[in-house]
């Protein structure tokens, strides 16, 4: 009598209602996997979101208090510039297209105008700022560090708002516009609580100041010549460009954002690898569990002719399952936490706050790969295991 | 049908070496229904797994229905194995998150095919448990589920059943019931080898083997 090979053709049970199954019968194990793969997620969204937030922070602060370079108006009075916070004088907004139009001479990060007047507003002598777009060097696109404002829209400084009992949404009068408040801003103990921020156009038709500024401020300059005197060069280089200017350095400010952001990256750098490490030892040993745990389920199943590819199917499969599943609940609760506590700590960008759903997509396709790559240790374990042996065990 | 030639077995243990088979040579026909008996530790367990191509032997050949098994990939003896023998253990071993019916078709899984789950039905209600057939390993008296082991050991028509102490954790009755499948499985023209310490399966024997040290000692 001779038995044949006869071509191997679809299981009548399919191995994801195994994996399922299995996953129902032994919940523990697979809600403490979940919860791993969670905990690395939920971690790391709400350290980009609190990073992505931080930055904007830092921005927020950075705009207000100056950038690397500030280039104002050539006559403007330094004394009473420096008691304001902003120019006297206005200079051409053209000026801007010149600094951001192909230079030789330096390079620039981020290049923002603004226009700054006092005026006197509902009783009030406020500062109104209007904002242009941010500039990037050509190709080269970068995190905004200011946001943009859409005209006929305004954001309102906590001390007004909360005077004028102003809220997000409210239409507003200045001059002979409407505006609608786009967000009031939280408090910031500065002389950004009397301000109201608006598009660069309508200050410059509120002010009557048609095509002009009071300032751009650039960002990480660099002078490409060698020299002991970058700062000259690059003054001398921007000043001949723009003839109506004057540029100074903001030395301090510099440094404390070069500071903040390598201690975000180096807070970055010690967490993540430790958090996944735990999370991928956390995974592994569950993993290995199971496997312990069916043994003999593994030698039945190798009994019956199952080859080492279903069975890794069995193992991996639920690693995908877990980590599918952790990365949705990691992406929820790393997105509740940062938008529950992050307004308490980032009280300037508290509004801007949100979910980053890029993200999610990334995640679930990062976290089933982590948690299987977490699970082939056990799973080659259970490939590999005699079945003769556990077999024989009772 | 099943042909052993001077199949040895030896294992290296941190006391020494051990040798599980002792050029062990014999052949079993087909429809035969043959008792292997010895005491525990005698090399019953190691010579089934060797037949059932699950154990490569250190030396001697395994031929079972013309393939010479351990010349054949781990892949092909797997579904050969799948294909062609039906195994019953002593703990059962039954999938516990797996209700009756499931774990019957579990077996069709390595194989697959088209009428597993009337094939399964039928074995169910051959064997008595027709109303048991959504119940967990858990829900199950002993008997119930060594029945549901032979079900899934026959549910891709094997040739061959081996047996490891098929009755070795029953009573009397459910024994004889085990061993009494087994038998009807002989007289449809299948090939049975039961390997046990007791002297339950003697009557539904054709051969007794006994095996000692890893030898046969003698034939009856």
């Amino acid at each position: 009598m001779e038995i044949g090979l006869k071509k191997q053709r679809k299981s009548s049970m399919l191995t994801v209602a195994l994996i399922f199954k299995e996953i129902a019968h032994r919940k523990i194990n697979f809600v403490l996997g979940v919860l791993a793969v969670a905990m690395a997620v939920t971690l790391l969204v709400g350290f980009v979101i609190t990073e992505k937030t931080s930055s904007r922070e830092t921005a927020r602060i950075m705009l207000n208090m100056g950038f690397n370079l500030r280039i104002i108006p050539k006559d403007t009075d330094m004394n009473k510039f420096l008691i304001d916070g902003f120019s006297d004088q206005t200079m051409p907004q053209e000026y801007l297209d010149i600094l951001a139009g192909g230079q030789k001479g330096f390079s620039y990060n981020h290049l923002l105008a603004t226009l700054h007047r006092k005026i006197s507003w509902q009783g009030f002598d406020v500062i109104l700022t209007g904002l242009a777009t941010e500039v990037c060097p050509p190709g080269k696109e970068r995190p905004p560090m200011s946001y943009e404002i859409e005209p006929g829209t305004v954001y309102i400084g906590y001390e007004l708002a909360t005077r004028l009992k102003l809220k997000k949404g409210d239409t507003i009068e200045i001059g002979e516009q409407s505006f609608t408040i786009a967000g009031c801003l939280s408090e910031s103990g500065s002389a950004d609580d009397i301000r109201i921020q608006s598009n660069i156009r309508d200050a410059q038709e509120i002010t009557g100041l048609k095509g002009r500024i009071n300032e751009i401020q650039a960002v990480d300059c660099l002078c490409f010549a060698p020299t002991d005197d970058p700062l000259t060069i690059l003054r001398e280089e921007i000043v001949s460009r723009l003839p109506e200017a004057k540029v100074f350095q903001a030395k301090k400010i510099a440094e404390v954002r070069k500071q903040q952001r390598i201690f975000v990256q180096k807070y970055f750098d010690i967490i993540v690898p430790f958090v996944i490490i735990i999370c991928a030892a956390w995974v592994g040993i569950l993993a290995m569990m199971n496997v312990r745990e069916r043994r003999q389920e593994i030698g039945v199943m190798r009994a019956l002719g199952y080859g080492s590819g279903k069975i890794s199917l069995l193992f991996l499969g639920k690693a995908v399952v877990i980590g599918l599943l952790g990365a949705a609940l990691g992406f929820v609760l790393g997105t509740v936490l940062a938008m529950t506590f992050g307004p308490y700590i980032f009280k300037l960008t508290a509004g801007n706050i949100k979910p980053v759903y890029g993200l999610l997509g990334w995640f679930m396709v990062a976290a089933p790969l982590f948690s299987a790559v977490c699970s082939l240790v056990p799973t080659m374990t259970a490939v590999t295991q005699d079945p003769v042996v556990t077999l024989r065990e009772e | 049908m099943i042909h052993l030639e001077n199949v040895s077995k030896i294992y290296q243990t941190r006391y020494g070496t051990v040798k599980a088979l002792n050029d062990v040579t014999f052949k079993v026909e087909a429809g035969e229904f043959v008792v292997v008996r010895g005491v525990s530790g005698c090399g019953k367990t190691t010579l089934l797994m060797t037949i059932a191509g699950m154990q490569r032997p250190s030396s001697g050949d395994v031929i079972v229905g013309g393939n010479s098994l351990y010349t054949m990939s781990i892949r092909g003896r797997a579904l050969f194995r799948a294909q062609g023998i039906g195994f019953v253990f002593q703990m059962f071993h039954l999938v516990p998150y797996l209700n009756v019916i499931e774990n019957v078709l579990l077996a069709g899984g390595a194989v697959g095919g088209t009428d597993t789950e009337s094939q399964a039905n039928r074995l169910l209600e051959r064997l008595g448990l027709t109303d048991r057939t959504f119940h967990r390993p858990s829900e199950l008296s002993a008997g119930e589920k060594q029945r549901t082991a032979i079900a899934r050991a026959l549910l891709n028509r094997p040739k061959i059943i081996l047996a490891d102490e098929p009755a070795g954790n029953l009573d009397p009755d459910n024994a004889a019931v085990v061993l009494g499948h087994l038998a009807d499985f002989r007289r449809q023209g299948g090939t049975v080898i039961v390997v046990t310490h007791g002297t339950d399966a003697d009557r539904f024997a054709d051969r007794t083997i006994y095996m000692h040290d890893g030898r046969i000692d003698n034939f009856s």
